[in-house]
This record gives structure tokens, C-alpha cells and sequence, in this order.
């Protein structure tokens, strides 16, 4: 594992020749933030403010949300033709959010040739609740990197801890198939290997391996908790539609308040629109306030794709997506027959 | 959105009847259960049925609020593989009916509620008896308490 300091000074000297050499008008990191365990994204135009840029245990956010807004293309055709070109934008990635880049430009909603993708090899990120839980009646002040990779943590009488790294890791990250980016311009820090590939497999197994209404009550009581705030759905980079279906009032397909019923509907919808798309970043889970595992049905459509269509999202930019395609022998033994 | 459900409400408990939602496609299914009429094939009366230009239309959406507005099962049917008006529209149908038929699966909620099937403009018969299937399979179910708004 290289250390956080070196990638983050690599890092630094990468934007800077970039910026600097013109080849990107914008470039996206993450800045040190306010809050311990916490970063901003950062948004770089000068050379000169690369001193701003981190890379630290706690780079969390997918940065590809970002991306698809700054190449939408206004909806009126005379507004389009007068809009100044598309910028050149280079970017910090890790494994999981690559896959979200390839997933995009899939989907046309990104040109592969106005993207710098710096990717970086990332040993997994720390979930900040897993932290804060791990400190107990301690609060803490600041946090940072120590020469193992572990964290360390000074609380607020001065006394310095240190958090075992893979203790606070996040869950989605214990999960992680692709640790290291598969596309990339420029690479930091030494290829990492996935721990456990099969990991969320196994979690839907377990889920599965339970009776019809224990899982509807154990889903029904997750989700009792969500309060509509559509947070899994703006930190979701693959969702990027201008008209939301859930925004959609002639006719509400979606009722919008926090009814259980309503928010069933909500979770299996995104799950469905979710499937064959979703890469498993984890970007919803983190953003949830309430701290709902909003992946509990987004994992089973992903596992689902990869069973009936044997497609995995983010895989291969030239891939056809399974839900924009058929095959003329596909699976139908779900089928009524009379 | 109550008109399914303050009827449902009114019924009481024991003659209950199973209420399904037929999605069928205009140009096979809607036809085939046209048929079935004009043949005066009998098949039970639970089924109110949805004209639809074709099963890919069908968004998964649409079956949800059906049930969460107070069906007890819903029903989507289409053009046989390869027979589609508009060639492919019942193939990509099937796809996003396979993944949402596993999909509430997983969530708990029971298969038989969600059905599909194909049916041509000549199989009036074989309309009747889906029909058949459906009504019988939901009925074991009883009513639908999973997904209904009670708001």
C-alpha cells in the first residue's frame, strides 16, 4: 500500500502539469474539509491552488457524480449552438468510481475524450460513522494517516488514538471488486487487490436464504427509517435524468411522502432502474442521513444482471448495457403457462 | 387514486374476490381476449383490463401503483417472441419482467401476485385460461396487504 502523503503529493504534481500545460480547463479532487474524517470536493481551474488538493483515508465521495452536468448540453437547439464548447476536465478516481466513469460514457452522458481520468489505487476509505462509533464518548478533532495506513486520531483533551484501519472501513469497500482503476491516463500508488470479490454476492445469498415475509419484514423495517430526502438519488452518479420519474406529477407515479408503502415503491423503483447500471460505489449508502443500507436492493439487481444476462456495469465501454438489449433466447421460465 | 380502494374497503372479508390488473398488449394480447369474448369462452370476471400499444410500454412502475392503489394481482401480457408489431418491443419486455419478477421476489412480496405470459390474437382460449390460473393463484394469496397505500 503506498502511503496517503505520497500519492497526495503525485497527485498534486499531476493536476499541476495538467493545469498548467492547458490539457484540462477543470480539474476535480478533494480538498481537506472543516470536519475530521471529512473531504470537499474540490474544483481546481488555476495551477496555482494545487496546494489545495488531498488525498487522505477519507476521499469518499465519487467525483464522476459531477461529471454528466458539466457535458449536458442545453435542451433548446438554438441554446445548444450558441453554448461555449464542452471544457476538458481531469479527474481523481478510484477502482469503484472508474467503473461509474466507463458506466457514463456508456451512456453517452460522457465523451471519453474530454475526461483526464487520474486514477488512484485505493486500499479502501473509512466510514465516517464507523469512526465516530469506534471513538465512543470521545470527539474528535482532526484526523489523518499513520505511517501503517491505520488512522489516528487526536480527540478533544489533546490525547492521540489510533483506529485500526480496517475496523472503520467502509462496508461497501469490504465489498470492492475493483480496487484499482480499470481505465485510467495517469495511475497513482501501487495496484491493490480485492479482498473479497464475492463478498456482496454472498450478502444477497444470506438475505435470500430467509423466508418470503422475514424478508419483507426486515426490507419493511430498514426502510421505515428513510425520510424521502432523495439523497441516495442526487449522490448517485448514474442517475442523471433532467425529467426524474419520481419528480413527475401528471401522472405521480411515485408518491412523494414517507408513507411505508410509498417508500417501498421508491426503493424498488431505484433498485430497477438501478439494474445492470449500478457499480456498487456505495455513494448512496454514505449520503443516506438516516443511515439505511440503500444497497440491500440495488446488490440484488446487480447480482440478477450478472446472473440471467452475465453483465457487470463499468466492465467495458464498448458493452451494451443488458436493459438496452435482448437476446432472442433469453431466459422466460418465469412465465405463466396456463 | 382510491376509487380501487374504497371499493375494496366496502367488500367485506368473506366474499372477497381477487382484483386483478391486466396490462395487455394492443395488437396480440387485447385481441386475444377479444377473441375469447366474441367466442364466448367464460373466464372469471376479476380482471380489468389496461390496453397498452405493446408489453414494452409496461413500465415496471405502472404494476406497482396498481398494487399499492389496491389490486391484488397484476397481469401483463403480450405478442409471442417474434411476433411483436413492433419487432423487438415484447423482447425487451421480457428482460425488465424478469428482473422485476425476481426483484419483489427478493423484496419479499409474493411471485404470484406479478404475472406475465404471452398471448396471440388467435389464442382466445388460451387468454381464458390464464386468466384462470391468475385469479386462482392470487385467490390462494388473499387479499394484498403489502404494498397498499393505507394513507
Amino acid at each position: 500500500m503506498t502511503p496517503s502523503h505520497e500519492i497526495e503529493a503525485r497527485l498534486r504534481e499531476t493536476a499541476e502539469e495538467l493545469l498548467r500545460e492547458k490539457r484540462v480547463d477543470l480539474f476535480l479532487g478533494y480538498e481537506k474539509a472543516s470536519l475530521p474524517f471529512r473531504t470537499a470536493p474540490l474544483f481546481l481551474t488555476s495551477p496555482e491552488e494545487v496546494k489545495r488538493l488531498a488525498w487522505n483515508p477519507f476521499c469518499t465521495t465519487n467525483l464522476a457524480v459531477y461529471l454528466p452536468r458539466l457535458f449536458k448540453a442545453p435542451a433548446d437547439a438554438r441554446a445548444a449552438k450558441a453554448a461555449p464548447p464542452p471544457p476538458t476536465v481531469g479527474v481523481v478516481l478510484k477502482g469503484c468510481d472508474t467503473l461509474s466513469v466507463v458506466a457514463l460514457i456508456q451512456e453517452r452522458q460522457v465523451p471519453r475524450e474530454k475526461l483526464v481520468l487520474v486514477g488512484v489505487a485505493c486500499p479502501g476509505m473509512v466510514d465516517r460513522r464507523k469512526a465516530e462509533r469506534a471513538l465512543g464518548e470521545h470527539q474528535a478533532l482532526g484526523a489523518g494517516e499513520d505511517a501503517h495506513g491505520n488512522v489516528h486520531v487526536v480527540v478533544e483533551d489533546g490525547t492521540e488514538l489510533t483506529l485500526p484501519r480496517e475496523e472503520i472501513v467502509a462496508d461497501v469497500c469490504l465489498e470492492c471488486r475493483r480496487p484499482t482503476p480499470s481505465i485510467h491516463d495517469a495511475l497513482l500508488g501501487a495496484p491493490v487487490e480485492a479482498k473479497a470479490p464475492d463478498a456482496a454476492q454472498r450478502r444477497t445469498a444470506d438475505f435470500e436464504s430467509k423466508g418470503l415475509s422475514a424478508r419483507w419484514e426486515h426490507l419493511q423495517k430498514t426502510l421505515s427509517k428513510c425520510i424521502r430526502c432523495n439523497a441516495c438519488r442526487q449522490a448517485c452518479p448514474m442517475c442523471y435524468c433532467k425529467d426524474c420519474l419520481l419528480d413527475q406529477t401528471r401522472p405521480r407515479w411515485v408518491g412523494a411522502s414517507t408513507d411505508i408503502s410509498d417508500v417501498t415503491i421508491y426503493h424498488l423503483l431505484r433498485a430497477f432502474h438501478m439494474a445492470g447500471r449500478c457499480t456498487d460505489c456505495g455513494a448512496c449508502a454514505r449520503a443516506c442521513p438516516m443511515g439505511i443500507d440503500t444497497r440491500l436492493l440495488v446488490r440484488k439487481s446487480t447480482q440478477l444482471v450478472e446472473d440471467l444476462y452475465g453483465y457487470r456495469a463499468g466492465e467495458a465501454i464498448d458493452a451494451t448495457p443488458p436493459l438496452s438489449a435482448f437476446a432472442t433466447d433469453d431466459p422466460q421460465d418465469f412465465l405463466t403457462e396456463p | 387514486m382510491s376509487q380501487t380502494q374504497s371499493v375494496q374497503k366496502t367488500a367485506s372479508e368473506k366474499d372477497w374476490e381477487p382484483k386483478i390488473v391486466a396490462f395487455l398488449c394492443n395488437w396480440c394480447s387485447y385481441a386475444g381476449a377479444d377473441l375469447a369474448g366474441v367466442s364466448r369462452i367464460q373466464y372469471p370476471h376479476n380482471v380489468r383490463v389496461i390496453r397498452v400499444p405493446c408489453s414494452g410500454r409496461v413500465n415496471p412502475a405502472f404494476l406497482l401503483r396498481a398494487l399499492q392503489n389496491g389490486a391484488d394481482g397484476v397481469l401483463v401480457s403480450g405478442c409471442h417472441p417474434g411476433d411483436c408489431h413492433y419487432i423487438s418491443g415484447n423482447l425487451v419486455a421480457r428482460r425488465k419482467f424478469a428482473l422485476l419478477k425476481e426483484l419483489l421476489q427478493y423484496a419479499g412480496i409474493e411471485p404470484e401476485r406479478v404475472q406475465f405470459t404471452w398471448v396471440s390474437a388467435s389464442e382466445g382460449g388460451r387468454f381464458a385460461a390464464v386468466v384462470e390460473k391468475v385469479v386462482e393463484d392470487v385467490r390462494k394469496l388473499g387479499p394484498n396487504e403489502k404494498l397498499v397505500k393505507t394513507l
